[in-house]
């Protein structure tokens, strides 16, 4: 006799099976004569322009890798809680053990926050702008000729 | 233990020093952070005990091989020179850098749970992946920065998978548990069999010992010179003292399983280390087939449990580094010598005319390349003699000819810089050193001659 | 071998024999390594040596479980932070060679030769 799981696995075998089975009689059923149009990939009605992997700004991944690490090493706040708010532990120590385990954790917070100082502090937070370019070229010309000429033919 | 601690802080400190004064004073304090690690090891002396809840331990040989890696250290950042080799280097991120690989090499010399071994090799590695790339712009240096990182990466996934399965195997990850497993049961479990391949392919793999050596030539080849001499020296310690606690204080009552395994690795590593090394013509490349073949003498020692083997595997230890960092300290000091498209020539060529040039670098190179080949009247030649007297028991004699056939073979490659450096070279203008290098040189050279003439100095006192 | 103490062992987690879960871990972690060994896109290798550290970590919650004893499940949680970092510095390589070569074959990568 077969148990739960023996079930879940006959149907996953089954809907394989049904996959190959579906896929493979349309393939010798239907005609195959690919041609350049039907290879486009379709957009609304208008043609692909350029290559579908187009790279990001170098600025967003600076930024998920900061963000990676930050975020994954909080996953030691998880086995913290469960002793944080242990009853026992907090009676046996007077309360004690709350502040205590609360300093340490805010000891590790603090190390991890120097880790984004300095990323800070190295500037690889800053949104990298593009330069406000001033010309330094100054006509000769003065600037309310150009003005009457506009005037004048508009 | 307190190195580990006072070097995870002096780290984060050399961080934010790096934005005082365009970061000058940083490699000062360096050095002077690592002394202090040093002296702090001290506090332990004469207290063995278990810290962190039993997963790290400590008594007076461990602090001894923390001693050794952090001079050595001291020494690397000596001779670092602030980085000026690396184009666009951010010198205070390399020394911080540093002093958190030291952190891991230090726990992995000291490790009681098989947790603190997997950060260890994993907070080494990762500083290794990043020194490694260091010179951006240099395509040679990105291609050992990846392919280190992704054999390296693929490593620790090994390394992790026999934990897992000696964790399952015993229920625990001391190990102290898993020799008191292996002494109460005679019938061991498969998962015990499968993890301790697993965990000795990982750290075989981080030793560059054949067959899993092949990542080395390339990454020692491409990675900046002093982070070369990094991982030759000091990761290769760290590890064959990983391994020398696993199989010798751990698994010595599977010693007939794991025997077999090692001793095939150690024929490997002799054979393709020093017949490869014989036709190179980089020195970098030279030496990292010579670092391949003194991977099988160290675990030459590891492969007889006796009461010795830790002497003489720290005596080795001890005599490589000292000559590895002559050898590589003086290709840095001649980096300015020939350049090819921007970058220093490292071939052995490097070296003509040395003998006129410069009689103190050439002597340092010939006293550290004896000392590599094994020549008597140098550490080099009693550390071999220690670890082959130690591996001499019958059942692997076999071991201990080809060992000696193929020193033989070393002594042909090691001789090949030291002709050079007498071959006459149409430059005559004399070399000058920077003082902190004649500094090092002087006590690398004297510490080579001093454990080739006096060996008990050292063999005596651990 | 491990003594499946069936009373602090949960009801759902017995229905399956251990064997089931290290038979799994196994085979994920195989898939890893042919992944590693043939591919040549270095994300792809990434994404393998990923999926490798991720079979470890079922093996450990599943022995951990079975033995009931938490050592394991924090052992991955470390593996998890470490996977982390590791992560971070493989993307800032492949990032780095990007921009030097515009592509992340590693079979471009050959200029290092003995």
């Amino acid at each position: 006799m077969l148990s739960q799981f023996g079930f879940i696995l006959l149907f996953i075998v089954g809907a394989f099976l049904m996959l190959a089975g579906i896929l493979g009689m349309a393939r010798l059923l239907r005609p195959d004569k690919p041609n350049d149009q039907k290879l486009l990939s379709y957009e609304s009605g208008e043609n692909a322009e350029g290559g579908s992997l187009v790279s990001f700004n170098i600025r967003f991944y600076v930024i998920a890798l900061i963000f990676v690490l930050f975020e994954v090493e909080l996953v030691f706040l998880f086995p913290w809680s469960v002793v944080f708010g242990d009853k026992q532990l907090i009676e046996q120590t007077n309360g004690l053990w709350g502040w205590f385990s609360m300093a340490e954790m805010f000891v590790f917070i603090f190390i991890l926050s120097l880790g984004l100082v300095y990323a800070w502090a190295q500037g690889h937070l800053d949104w990298l702008r593009p330069d406000q370019k001033v010309n330094p070229f100054k006509s000769e010309i003065p600037s309310d000729l150009y003005e009457n000429i506009n005037k004048k033919y508009s | 233990m307190y190195p580990i601690l006072f070097l995870s802080f002096s780290g984060l400190i050399t961080l934010f020093l790096g934005f005082f004064q365009e970061g000058k004073w940083v490699k000062p304090a360096t050095i002077l952070f690592l002394a202090i690690a040093s002296i702090s090891a001290f506090i332990d002396w004469n207290k063995p005990g278990a810290y962190f809840f039993n997963m790290l331990q400590v008594n007076n040989f461990n602090l001894l091989l923390s001693l050794v890696i952090l001079i050595t250290a001291i020494l690397i950042v000596a001779i670092s020179d602030n980085f000026k080799e690396i184009e666009y280097a951010h010198s205070a991120e390399y020394y911080a850098i540093m002093q958190f690989s030291l952190v891991g090499a230090i726990m992995m010399t000291n490790f009681q749970s098989l947790i603190m071994l997997f950060l260890g090799v994993e907070i080494l590695s990762v500083s290794m992946y990043v020194l490694t790339g260091t010179d951006k712009r240099n395509l040679r240096g990105n291609e050992a920065a990846i392919k280190y990182f992704l054999l390296g990466a693929f490593a620790t996934g090994i390394l992790l998978f026999g934990i897992a399965m000696i964790y399952g195997g015993v229920g625990a990850f001391e190990i102290d548990a898993i020799s008191g497993t292996l002494a109460s049961n005679q019938a061991q479990s498969l998962f015990l069999y499968i993890g301790l391949v697993m965990l000795l392919i990982g750290l075989l793999f981080k030793l560059a010992a054949a067959p899993f050596h092949f990542w080395t030539p390339d990454v020692y080849e491409g990675a900046p010179t002093i982070f070369t001499l990094f991982m030759a020296t000091i990761v290769k310690t760290a590890v064959v003292f990983a391994l020398y606690r696993i199989l010798h204080q751990s698994f010595q009552n599977m010693h007939l399983s794991w025997s077999y395994i090692l001793a095939g690795c150690i024929a490997l590593s002799l054979i393709i280390g020093n017949l490869s090394a014989v036709k190179q013509i980089s020195f970098k490349r030279m030496l990292a087939f010579s670092s391949i073949s003194h991977a099988g003498f160290l675990l030459l020692g590891l492969l007889h449990v006796s009461k010795t083997a830790d002497k003489s595997l720290l005596f080795y230890s001890v005599s490589y580094l000292l000559a590895s960092t002559s050898a590589f300290g003086v290709l840095l000091a001649l980096k300015n010598e020939r350049t090819e498209n921007g970058r220093s020539n490292e071939n052995i060529s490097v070296f003509k005319g040395l003998a006129t040039r410069s009689p103190f670098l050439s002597a340092v190179l010939i006293i550290s390349m004896l000392s590599l080949a094994g020549i008597p009247l140098t550490g080099g030649f009693w550390s071999k003699f220690y670890v082959l007297t130690d591996a001499a028991n019958d059942q692997f004699f076999y071991l201990i000819v080809l060992a000696l056939l193929l020193t033989a073979v070393g002594v042909y490659y090691y001789f090949k810089p030291i002709i050079t450096v007498f071959e006459k070279s149409d430059i005559q203008e004399a070399i000058t050193i920077n003082p902190i290098f004649k500094i090092i040189f002087v006590l690398t050279t004297l510490g080579t001659l001093v454990l080739g003439l006096f060996p008990d100095l050292l063999y005596g006192m651990i | 071998m491990l003594q499946e103490n069936t009373a602090l062992i949960p009801d759902m987690i017995k229905q399956i024999p251990l064997v089931n879960y290290v038979l799994l871990a196994s085979i994920l972690f195989v898939i890893g390594i042919v992944g590693v060994l043939i591919r040549r896109n270095a994300l792809i290798i990434f994404m393998s040596i990923e999926l490798m550290l991720n079979a470890v970590n079922l093996l450990l919650v599943a022995f951990s479980a079975y033995n009931s004893d938490p050592n394991g499940q924090v052992f991955v949680f470390f593996i998890m932070a470490v996977a982390a970092a590791e992560v971070a510095v493989g993307l800032a390589i492949i990032v780095m060679i990007y921009r030097n070569i515009r592509s992340i074959d590693i079979g471009l990568l050959n200029k290092l030769r003995g």
